[in-house]
């Protein structure tokens, strides 16, 4: 094991990308729409495809330009078909992202059949290579201080990210667990679902550009998921959810390294180990929280605690 | 949980914060991407170059997963050579950000004077390393970046290259005496995915991929059923799988000419996106070529010897 700053640069942008998904994730768990990620990784490849055609390069710009407008018509279409074709969120999802990649590879198959367009070649970045691309914060005579640019291009969405919620908590809030008391209050639940689903598409496709897509998907559903094993008020379930993500890329670092040094076995991927620390994380949860299995044998079990929307 | 998210970022500052000197260090090795770029580097080298080599065998470089230890590396070398051409994908930016830390990087398969691409001009088929008189010139080219990265040694570089040279001109009169052996009518390769179509221009045989140059694109049905009525017309013997790609589509194929009466073989195995095991003679960019010539040649009807041109093939 070899430490380097490059560890703290992987540690760093990949705690800022968890923290940055898991709190849309969060609101996305409440309303159960949590394979949006998963649907939105599929459903860029026409957004490749047509910037592709109309612009006749693969330059990363364009390429995240037509993943961005993809990511966000999959949200937009999901909303529709579950109000209009009276289908459930997951089957919506279903329909729209599969729809939309089979529109891909169409695209593809008759237009761009000679390039190498897949959203592995062309969109998705590798959160290990993210401390090569640095930006120099500030420097003195003698030092200097630079972060890689993906952390500054994930910082600026996690902000964002915040911000919006900070701003329209309680409107959020009440749109997620009860529509119809926030529509009476006048909250227009209606807008604040697209600005939500807006929010995850556009995180989720900036995400997939700096990091690739495994962290994204996993943190975007395993920390909230976790979170909600422990918590069911709303403000701790965001700050649990975000402690949990950030764990789950320090532990999943760490263990990349040290793991399978310990055991003699060649290195792993820093990503895949953060989402595996992701999973044994809510695992713990489960087996230890406060309705986890422990408890359930033991007979200890209290009754479920509502959800609250007093906070 | 606002104390967490406030030591995150003083914690990296401090820890980011590095000495201007250290900025451009490095250990002065070479970093290639793939085998075929390793090994020629490695043959004009000798022992004057440490080489390290980020995609493995059997890996399709598109499906490459990258590890913290070849960042590391990145940032130690001396000097960066990769194809380029969108072979590498996303990971050929990042090796190109090198340069502005004043490291020189170099997209060996751009800007090859007397070399014509493949595709068309915006998007080229990046899999020059299939002609040996294509891959000659990135020798060329390899030997001037040496050279000019540690010029006391350019004698060294200037020998062995020439050396190297005359294998090359070997295999490519080789390629081009084996494939004339093969019946006219059945010079066709027909293989999974598009990266055989330097070695069919320049050795004079039909290339057809099962599916796109995309390793991740899929046969349409359509696309197997022409292929299969064009491989019963043409009563072709065999097809072939590639090392780094499934061979689902391939199998296919296969079925369907069986369906119409026509018995097609798996020719055998070609390197396509990767070279076999370090250390064999088919881990190496001529025990790779050989490979793939004398396979194709011998399971297309023509009549080379098994061992291949310098009798090291083992199969």
């Amino acid at each position: 094991m070899n430490w380097t700053v490059n560890d703290l640069h992987i540690i760093l942008v990949g705690s800022l990308c968890a923290m940055a998904c898991a709190l849309p994730g969060t609101f996305l768990l409440l309303r159960r729409m949590s394979m949006m990620g998963d649907a939105i990784s599929h459903a860029v490849l026409p957004g490749l495809a047509i910037a592709f055609l109309v612009s006749g390069t693969r330059t990363s710009w364009w390429m995240f330009f037509g993943a961005a407008v993809a990511g966000i018509l999959t949200a937009l279409f999901t909303q529709w078909i579950t109000r209009f074709g009276k289908v459930e969120r997951g089957a919506a999802m279903g329909i729209v992202f599969t729809t939309l990649f089979a529109i891909g590879l169409i695209l593809i198959k008759q237009s761009a059949d000679h390039v190498d367009l897949d959203a592995s070649c062309v969109l998705y970045g590798a959160l290990e290579y993210t401390p090569l691309n640095l930006v120099t914060l500030f420097e003195t005579e003698t030092s200097i201080v630079q972060i890689p640019k993906a952390a500054v291009v994930i910082a600026s969405t996690l902000l964002f990210n915040i911000i919006v919620i900070t701003l329209f908590f309680k409107e959020f809030k009440m749109a997620s667990f009860d529509p119809s008391l926030a529509k009476t209050q006048g909250f227009r639940p209606m807008l604040m679902h697209y600005l939500l689903m807006t929010m995850v598409a556009v995180t989720t496709v900036a995400s997939f550009e700096a990091v690739g897509s495994i962290i994204v998907i996993a943190m975007l559903i395993v920390p909230p998921a976790t979170a909600f094993l422990l918590t069911r008020r709303l403000s701790v379930l965001i700050a649990t959810s975000m402690t949990v993500a950030v764990l789950s890329a320090v532990l999943g670092h760490l263990s990349s390294q040290a793991l399978p040094y310990l055991l003699g076995l060649p290195e792993t991927t820093s990503s895949g180990m953060m989402a595996t620390a992701a999973g044994f994380l809510f695992l713990l949860a489960w087996l230890f929280g406060p309705e986890g299995l422990i408890k359930k044998q033991t007979g200890e079990l209290e009754k479920p605690p509502e959800l609250e929307l007093e906070d | 949980m606002k104390r967490l998210l406030s030591i995150i970022p003083i914690l990296t500052l401090f820890a980011s914060c590095t000495k201007k000197e250290d900025i451009a260090k490095t250990d002065g090795t070479i970093v290639t991407t793939i085998g075929m770029i390793a090994d020629v580097v490695r043959e004009i080298a000798g022992d004057k170059q440490e080489v390290i080599n980020l995609i493995g065998e059997g890996v399709d470089p598109h499906s490459h997963q990258p590890l913290k230890s070849e960042v590391d590396r990145i940032q130690n070398a001396g000097l960066v050579l990769y194809n380029g051409l969108m072979l590498e994908g996303k990971m050929g930016s990042v090796l190109s950000s090198r340069k502005e830390k004043g490291i020189p990087v170099f997209a060996l398969a751009e800007g090859l004077e007397n070399v014509e691409l493949i595709g068309d001009q915006a998007h080229p088929d990046p899999h020059l390393w299939m002609d040996a008189s294509i891959w000659a010139k990135v020798a060329d080219a390899i030997g001037v970046r040496l050279s000019d990265f540690d010029p006391e040694n350019k004698e060294h570089y200037g020998s062995r290259l020439t050396e190297y040279q005359k294998s090359l001109t070997d295999l490519h009169t080789y390629a081009l005496m084996a494939f004339g052996t093969i019946p006219p009518d059945q010079r066709v390769l027909v293989t999974a995915h598009d990266a055989f179509s330097y070695l069919g221009r320049a050795y004079g045989i039909e290339v057809r991929g099962v599916q796109g140059i995309s390793t991740e694109s899929e046969a349409g049905n359509k696309d197997i059923n022409d292929l299969v009525a064009y491989l019963v017309e043409k009563k072709i013997p065999a097809i072939f799988v590639e090392s780094s790609v499934p061979e689902k589509s391939v199998q296919a194929v296969i079925q369907g000419a069986a369906q119409e009466g026509h018995q097609v073989k798996i020719g055998g195995t070609l390197f396509s996106d990767a070279m076999g095991a370090p250390g064999t003679y088919e881990g190496t960019y001529i025990g790779m070529m050989d490979h793939n010539i004398t396979t194709i040649t011998n399971a297309l009807g023509g009549g080379v010897p098994q061992a291949g041109f310098q009798g090291k093939l083992n199969d």
